[in-house]
């Protein structure tokens, strides 16, 4: 476990010094809910306080991003040559890909430490249960999403800027068709039926169901519990796959 | 080759690498017309104003913006790969390097938006095609005022990325949320207070967002004043712009490095 710690460090270190990047997103996030969505709530007239909305779909926005990039993370390793050293060290597959996911965990639980706090706060009269549920849950999430990034990652060992593109194009849309900004009674059909298929949807409608919504803005939670279930095993293993038959003597382009 | 020639050849080079970056248009295509066609489209279903025809033009100065902050991106990156030394020992003056990257940023900028602006025009009845022709050269020195904030950004974050990547992001943020690209100035008025109004009011993304729904969309006659107003919020930005990217140059002239 000490070598895996160590490997998690060694990921996290550069990260953390200076840990700009979390103090960007934490500032964005802060004007994002202090401003905008102050604003766009009053003309909001469809969601009974849309802010407390917004700002659970602004959290889960920042645990997509993270997870997607430890995804991009491990495919820009191969690409740079960082990951044959990894794999070159006494470690044995298993433990590399656990250090992989516990920074990426690391790296979520950083970059939500703030924004999760002042949306709990907003939102207000919760519990214990409802908040850990809360966090586990984003993680749950985080740990889908990581994988679905990971299966993605055969594509950058044929082009690299191929797989940038369709990911980042891929992430705005994932987030645009899902409910991460508006319930699911207020998409028109032809993008509802897309919505279905975006697993941020049941992230976002689980996460605001434990803090206290109203559940008939929001799905079925049995279909989010399976769903991400679904997501967070099958995107997992089809990545561990890929990823180790691919990384063997590492064919970057 | 006289200096004319090789700042447009810097220029047409600097342009022409903004729309072969795939990962790049792939991004601001997805998040542009996405925003376009279904944010605003499924806002309008929740909210009390018709906010498609509200939104879909102000995604086009989003798009502009978006695009103009690129500019920082390629200067960042010439700085850090070395490229600057090669353009520095071409035969242009400081200055006409620093007025290339502008001209590119401005062009590369307003020919993204001119594209969103066709896409919007397909979406949404416009009252006045000719109104946007009109705004064309406003919204490119606007861009190029843009660009010029992130060549200011490039200059200070120097050869370190996260820090040009972070102010960039923080920037982009800030600027937008304080304009009226969103949200109406009513809106804004019950939340923030006067003096914050008085920034979102003379933010110059408000202003041109307001050009295009008031001109192009809703057909009401160009007045020379407003215009006057977008070009005077622009110039500031520019300028600046231009002094920070001259003065990190001239740094490395001496230095041979930031």
């Amino acid at each position: 476990m000490r070598n895996v710690l160590r490997l998690v460090w060694f990921d996290l270190k550069p990260d953390l010094k200076p840990p700009v990047w979390i103090f960007a997103e934490w500032t964005i996030f802060l004007i994002q809910v202090g401003i905008y969505a102050a604003i766009i709530s009053q003309l909001v007239t469809g969601v009974d306080n849309y802010r407390q909305f917004l700002a659970v779909g602004l959290v889960i926005m920042i645990t997509f991003d993270m997870a997607s990039h430890t995804g991009r993370h491990f495919v820009e390793h191969a690409h740079e040559g960082r990951l044959p050293y990894l794999l070159s060290l006494p470690v044995s597959r298993s433990k590399l890909f656990l250090s992989i996911a516990l920074q990426g965990g690391a790296e979520l639980a950083l970059m939500l430490v703030v924004p999760l706090t002042v949306t709990l706060v907003l939102i207000g009269n919760l519990t214990w249960i409802s908040v850990l549920a809360c966090v586990l849950t984003l993680f749950w999430l985080g740990f889908g999403v990581a994988g679905l990034m990971l299966g993605l990652s055969f594509i950058a060992f044929k082009s690299s800027d191929l797989y940038t593109a369709i990911v980042t194009g891929l992430s705005a849309i994932i987030i645009r068709f899902s409910t991460v900004l508006y319930p699911f009674i207020f998409l028109p059909a032809q993008y509802a039926s897309a919505a279905a298929f975006s697993p941020l949807t049941y992230g976002s409608d689980l996460v605001r169901l434990i803090l206290g919504f109203d559940p008939s803005i929001l799905l079925n939670p049995a279909y989010a519990v399976g769903v991400l279930a679904a997501l967070s095993v099958s995107t997992l293993s089809l990545g561990l796959f890929l990823a180790q038959r691919l990384v063997e003597g590492v064919k970057s382009a | 080759m006289s200096e004319i020639h090789v700042i447009f050849a810097l220029a047409r080079n600097d342009f022409s690498y903004f729309f072969r970056t795939k990962w790049l248009m792939a991004i601001l295509l997805s998040l542009n017309l996405s925003d376009m066609l279904v944010v605003a489209l499924v806002y309008k279903g929740m909210m009390s104003i018709d906010y498609f025809a509200y939104f879909v033009p102000a995604v086009i100065i989003m798009g502009l913006f978006a695009a103009s902050l690129d500019t920082g991106r390629r200067i960042w990156l010439a700085i850090r790969e070395g490229m600057i030394q090669y353009e520095l020992s071409l035969p242009v003056s400081t200055e006409g390097l620093v007025l290339a990257y502008l001209l590119a940023g401005g062009a590369a900028a307003l020919v993204y938006a001119s594209s969103l602006m066709i896409i919007a025009l397909i979406v949404l009845p416009a009252q006045s095609i000719l109104s946007a022709l009109m705004l064309l050269p406003f919204l490119f020195v606007l861009a190029m005022g843009l660009a010029g904030i992130a060549a200011t950004m490039a200059a200070i974050a120097s050869t370190h990325g996260e820090f040009f990547f972070a102010f960039q992001n923080i920037l982009q943020g800030t600027l937008l949320t304080l304009s009226t690209v969103y949200y109406p100035i009513e809106f804004v008025q019950n939340v923030l207070p006067p003096f914050l109004v008085t920034i979102v009011a003379a933010n110059p993304l408000s202003l041109a967002a307001e050009a295009i729904r008031q001109y192009t969309f809703a057909g009401l006659p160009v007045e020379p004043i407003f215009l006057g107003k977008i070009f005077l919020a622009s110039i500031p930005f520019a300028l600046i712009g231009a002094i920070a990217y001259l003065w990190a140059l001239r740094k490395i002239q001496v230095e041979g490095k930031l």
